[in-house]
C-alpha cells in the first residue's frame, strides 16, 4: 500500500515537468505537441489553454488514442494545479506514449502568469441545432465551433469575391465579420455580387451586405465599414481582426493590404480574378512569401486591367 | 460565377486557418481556368530580395503608399470586384 503522497512522488520521478513559459514557447514555435486538459468538462469550460483538448482523467486511457494517434507525439498534460495530471501522465507513459510532460503548477499557474486563456461560451439550443452538422465532423466539433465563434475576420471588398466569402463565413458562424467597402450597389454588380439584391441598387454595399448576413445568421456580429481602405486607415482597421481576406479589385489596394498585413503580422487570404481566370493564395508573415515576392512591382497603370 | 469559385476558396482557407486544420495555401498559388475547368498549383518561394519581407527590407512602414496614391487614383475604382 502506498500513500497518495508516495504515489505522487513516484509519478514525479518518471514524469518530466515544464513550466507555463516552456509550453507557451512550444506552442508559439508551432511544435507538434498535444496539450490535454485532464480536468472535468465544467472546469474546462470555465477557462482553459486554447490549444488544449479536454479528456477528463476518468476517460483518459480510453480516449487518448482518438486524439493522439502517434505515440511519438509529445504530450503535455495539465489539471488545475498539476497533481491529477502527474498521475495521469504516468499512466500514459505506461501505455507507451514516449514523451509525456506535466505542466508544472497546472492551469492555475498558467493563468496566473498572465498567459492567454479561453472560456467556452455555452451554445444555445438554437446554435446546437444550427451547427449540428459541424459537430459530426471530428476535426470541428464544439471546440472548433467555439473557435469560429470567437474569430474575427475582416473582408476587404463586398463585391464579387467578398460576397461568397461573406455568405459562407456568416453561415458557418464566424463570430465577427468586418465588412469593408466604400461603394454603392450598381445594377451591373448583381450578376456576380450575390450578397446584394435588386432592391439594394443605390445603397451602400456594406448596408445590404450586413442585412443579408444578419438574415442568414443573426449570431454574426457584422461590423459595417462603409469606406475604402486607405494608407491612413488600414493599420487601425486590421488591428482588431485575426485574419484579413483581400477581395479587392485593384493593385493599389492589394499592395497596401499586403504591406499592412505583413507589418502588423496578420495573415492575408488573397484572391483575384480576371475574365475567365482566377487565383488564390495565403500570405502568412514569416511563414511564406508575400504579394511582393510574387509581383515585385505593380504593372504600369493602364497596361493590365484591375 | 468565376468570383464565386475563388471567393469560396478564400472562405475555405479562412475557416481552415481559424480551426488550424489541413494544409493552408501558404507558399502555393492556386490558379483556376474556368474555360478549361482546370485548377493548377504553382509553388511560391519567399524572395530574399523582397523589399518587404526579404533579408534586407526597404519597406519598413506604409510611407511608400502616400507617394503612389496619386498615380493609382487614376485606376477605375470598383470596375470588377
Amino acid at each position: 500500500m502506498k500513500t497518495l503522497k508516495e504515489m505522487i512522488a513516484e509519478a514525479r520521478q518518471v514524469v518530466p515537468e515544464e513550466g507555463p513559459d516552456q509550453l507557451e514557447k512550444r506552442l508559439k514555435n508551432g511544435e507538434p505537441v498535444a496539450v490535454i486538459d485532464v480536468r472535468d468538462p465544467d472546469e474546462y469550460r470555465d477557462g482553459h489553454i486554447e490549444a488544449a483538448t479536454n479528456i477528463s482523467r476518468g476517460f483518459l486511457e480510453f480516449r487518448i488514442a482518438g486524439t493522439v494517434a502517434d505515440q511519438k507525439t509529445p504530450i503535455v498534460l495539465y489539471c488545475q494545479t498539476g497533481l491529477r495530471s502527474v498521475l495521469a501522465a504516468k499512466q500514459l507513459k505506461e501505455l507507451g506514449y514516449e514523451t509525456v510532460i506535466n505542466l508544472q503548477g497546472g492551469y492555475a499557474k498558467w493563468a496566473q502568469s498572465g498567459l492567454p486563456v479561453v472560456k467556452e461560451i455555452p451554445l444555445t439550443p438554437d446554435q446546437i441545432q444550427r451547427y449540428s452538422r459541424h459537430f459530426l465532423l471530428n476535426q470541428v466539433g464544439e471546440k472548433g465551433q467555439g473557435k469560429l465563434m470567437r474569430s474575427k475576420v475582416l473582408l476587404i471588398g463586398a463585391g464579387g469575391l467578398g460576397s461568397p466569402t461573406a455568405l459562407y463565413l456568416g453561415a458557418v458562424g464566424v463570430g465577427t465579420i468586418g465588412l469593408m467597402d466604400g461603394d454603392t450597389v450598381d445594377i451591373t454588380n448583381l450578376q456576380r455580387q450575390v450578397l446584394h439584391t435588386t432592391a439594394d441598387v443605390g445603397k451602400p454595399k456594406v448596408e445590404s451586405g450586413t442585412r443579408t448576413l444578419k438574415a442568414l445568421n443573426p449570431d454574426v456580429n457584422v461590423i459595417s465599414l462603409p469606406y475604402r481602405i486607405t494608407v491612413d486607415n488600414v493599420m487601425d482597421v486590421i488591428k482588431d481582426y485575426d485574419l484579413v481576406v483581400d477581395g479587392s479589385d485593384n493593385f493599389e489596394t492589394r499592395y497596401l493590404v499586403n504591406d499592412a498585413c505583413y507589418l502588423a503580422g496578420k495573415t492575408n487570404v488573397h484572391g483575384s480574378i480576371f475574365q475567365f481566370e482566377g487565383m488564390a493564395t495565403v500570405f502568412a508573415p514569416n511563414q511564406g512569401p508575400c504579394y511582393r515576392c510574387l509581383y515585385p512591382s505593380p504593372p504600369p497603370p493602364g497596361l493590365v486591367p484591375s | 460565377m468565376l468570383p464565386g469559385v475563388i471567393g469560396l476558396v478564400q472562405a475555405t482557407e479562412t475557416v481552415k486557418l481559424v480551426l488550424g486544420l489541413g494544409e493552408p495555401l501558404i507558399g502555393r498559388l492556386l490558379t483556376y481556368d474556368a474555360l478549361g475547368m482546370r485548377f493548377r498549383e504553382v509553388k511560391l518561394r519567399r524572395d530574399p530580395k523582397c523589399p518587404l519581407c526579404g533579408t534586407s527590407p526597404t519597406i519598413k512602414d506604409l510611407s511608400i503608399h502616400h507617394a503612389t496614391s496619386d498615380t493609382c487614383a487614376t485606376e477605375p475604382a470598383g470596375a470588377r470586384g
